[in-house]
C-alpha cells in the first residue's frame, strides 16, 4: 500500500490539490488522538487513517473551504452528538494556477512567454493549426488545436485556473464564454472594445437568462489600465490583473502617485 | 478528445518540485530513521514565519528547513528530539516576546503554536494495527 508521504508527493508532482488533515488537540473523545491525519484529494479521502466516521465528514467538509482559500489554518470542529471538539490542522498543498489562452493570435504569444515566467501552467488553444503549433508556442505546457468551445468542454477547470478569452472574434469569445462562464475558475477574463461587451453581456441576460452576478464574475474589457499599446503591453496588463486576482492586490502603485 | 485533427501535447508540469519537504522526509524514512516535523499551526502577533511553515529534526538533532531561526527555534528543536524518543505528538507554544535569553536582533514579538509529530515508516501500519 502507497505511504501517506508517498501520497503528497504524488499531489505536488502531478500538479494537483490536495489538504493534509491533522489532529493537534482533543477534547472529549476517546477515539481520536493527536497525530491522527489525513489526506483529502478531490474532495474524497486519499490516505492517512481518521477512521471516526463524523469526524472525518466535518474535515471532508472544512478541507473544501480551505482549498478554495489556498490557506493552511488550524479549526476547531465541534462534533454533533457530543463527539467532542477536536482541533484540526488543514495544510493546503495547492495546485499550480493554471492558464487556458483560448485564442493563438499575436497577443497569446507573449502572454504565454509572461505566464511561463510566472510559473502558470500554460495551455493555448486555437482552430487554427497555423496558429496552434509548437514553433509559435515552444514553452507552453500544451498546445491543443480543434473546436475551442469544445476544448474548453472537455477540459478540467479548478479553482486555481485562470481564462483568458482572445480569440479572432467576438463570435468565438462569446461562444466560449458560454462555455466557461459557471466554471469554477478563479479568472474569467475576455478582450473586447466596452460596447461589443456590453452588447454580449445583454445577450447572455435575455437570451440565456444568465444571473447579474454570474455575469459579474467576468473581467471585460480584460486587463489593468496601464496604458499599453504593443501586444507584448497588453498581454503584461493581463497577467498583471491575473496576479491581481490570484494575491489580492490593489493594483495602485505603491508610492500613491 | 477535441475532434478531427487535434494534437494534444502534455509534457512534464515543471512547476512540479522534486525537493519538497515531503521529497526530503520520504528520503530520511527510507533509511529506517524517525523524524520530528515541527509545523507552526496558528500565530499571534508578529512571527517570522507563516502558518504551515515546517521544520524537520532527526535523531541526531539536524535541521531541515526553518520555523523562524533563533527566535525558539532551539526549543523547538529539544522538545522534537523528545517526541522522536516517545513518539507522542505534542504542541509546543512558542513566546517570542519571553525569549529574553535571546540576544539576537531578530526577537519578534509574537506567539505562534507549532505542532510537533514523530514520522517513521511504518507509522500507518503499525496506528492500524
Amino acid at each position: 500500500m502507497e505511504s501517506l508521504v508517498d501520497q503528497l508527493i504524488r499531489v505536488q508532482e502531478e500538479g494537483a490539490a490536495g489538504v493534509l488533515a491533522t489532529v493537534v488537540e482533543v477534547e472529549r473523545n476517546g477515539e481520536v488522538q493527536p497525530g491522527d491525519n489525513c489526506l483529502v484529494r478531490d474532495g474524497k479521502l486519499a490516505g492517512g487513517k481518521i477512521r471516526h466516521a463524523r469526524l472525518l465528514d466535518a474535515v471532508l467538509k472544512e478541507a473544501e473551504a480551505r482549498l478554495k482559500e489556498e490557506k493552511s489554518k488550524m479549526v476547531s470542529l465541534e462534533l454533533p452528538q457530543g463527539g467532542g471538539k477536536i482541533d484540526v490542522f488543514f495544510e493546503v498543498l495547492p495546485s499550480p494556477p493554471k492558464l487556458i489562452v483560448v485564442g493563438c493570435g499575436h497577443i497569446a504569444v507573449p502572454l504565454a512567454k509572461l505566464a511561463k515566467v510566472l510559473d502558470f501552467h500554460v495551455t493555448v488553444l486555437d482552430d487554427r493549426i497555423l496558429f496552434a503549433n509548437r514553433d509559435r508556442f515552444p514553452d507552453a505546457d500544451e498546445v491543443r488545436v480543434g473546436d475551442m468551445a469544445a476544448i474548453l468542454k472537455e477540459m478540467s477547470i479548478t479553482p486555481s485556473t485562470y481564462i483568458v478569452l482572445i480569440t479572432r472574434g467576438h463570435k468565438y469569445d462569446e461562444l466560449c464564454l458560454r462555455e466557461t462562464i459557471y466554471s469554477p475558475a478563479k479568472y474569467i477574463g475576455m478582450i473586447g472594445s466596452r460596447r461589443r461587451i456590453q452588447a454580449c453581456f445583454q445577450r447572455f441576460r435575455e437570451e440565456e437568462k444568465i444571473a447579474e452576478e454570474v455575469i459579474q464574475r467576468v473581467y471585460a474589457p480584460i486587463g489593468l489600465d496601464i496604458g499599453t499599446e504593443t501586444p507584448e503591453e497588453i498581454a503584461l496588463s493581463i497577467m498583471a490583473e491575473i496576479v491581481k486576482v490570484r494575491r489580492g492586490g490593489t493594483a495602485k502603485s505603491l508610492s500613491g502617485k | 478528445m477535441a475532434g478531427p485533427g487535434a494534437c494534444h501535447e502534455d509534457r512534464d508540469i515543471k512547476g512540479a518540485k522534486k525537493d519538497s519537504i515531503y521529497h526530503q522526509i520520504k528520503e530520511f524514512l527510507d533509511k529506517g530513521e524517525t523524524l520530528a516535523v515541527a509545523t507552526i499551526v496558528s500565530t499571534k502577533g508578529s512571527t517570522p514565519r507563516e502558518v504551515g511553515a515546517k521544520m524537520i529534526v532527526t535523531a541526531w538533532g539536524e535541521i531541515l528547513g526553518t520555523i523562524g531561526g533563533g527566535c525558539g527555534e532551539a526549543d523547538v528543536k529539544r522538545e522534537a528530539i523528545e517526541v522522536i524518543q516517545t513518539r507522542r505528538p505534542r504542541t509546543v507554544r512558542v513566546d517570542l516576546l519571553d525569549d529574553i535569553s535571546s540576544d539576537s536582533p531578530a526577537v519578534c514579538g509574537g506567539i505562534m503554536n507549532v505542532f510537533i509529530e514523530a514520522w517513521w515508516k511504518q507509522r500507518e501500519t503499525e496506528d492500524r494495527g
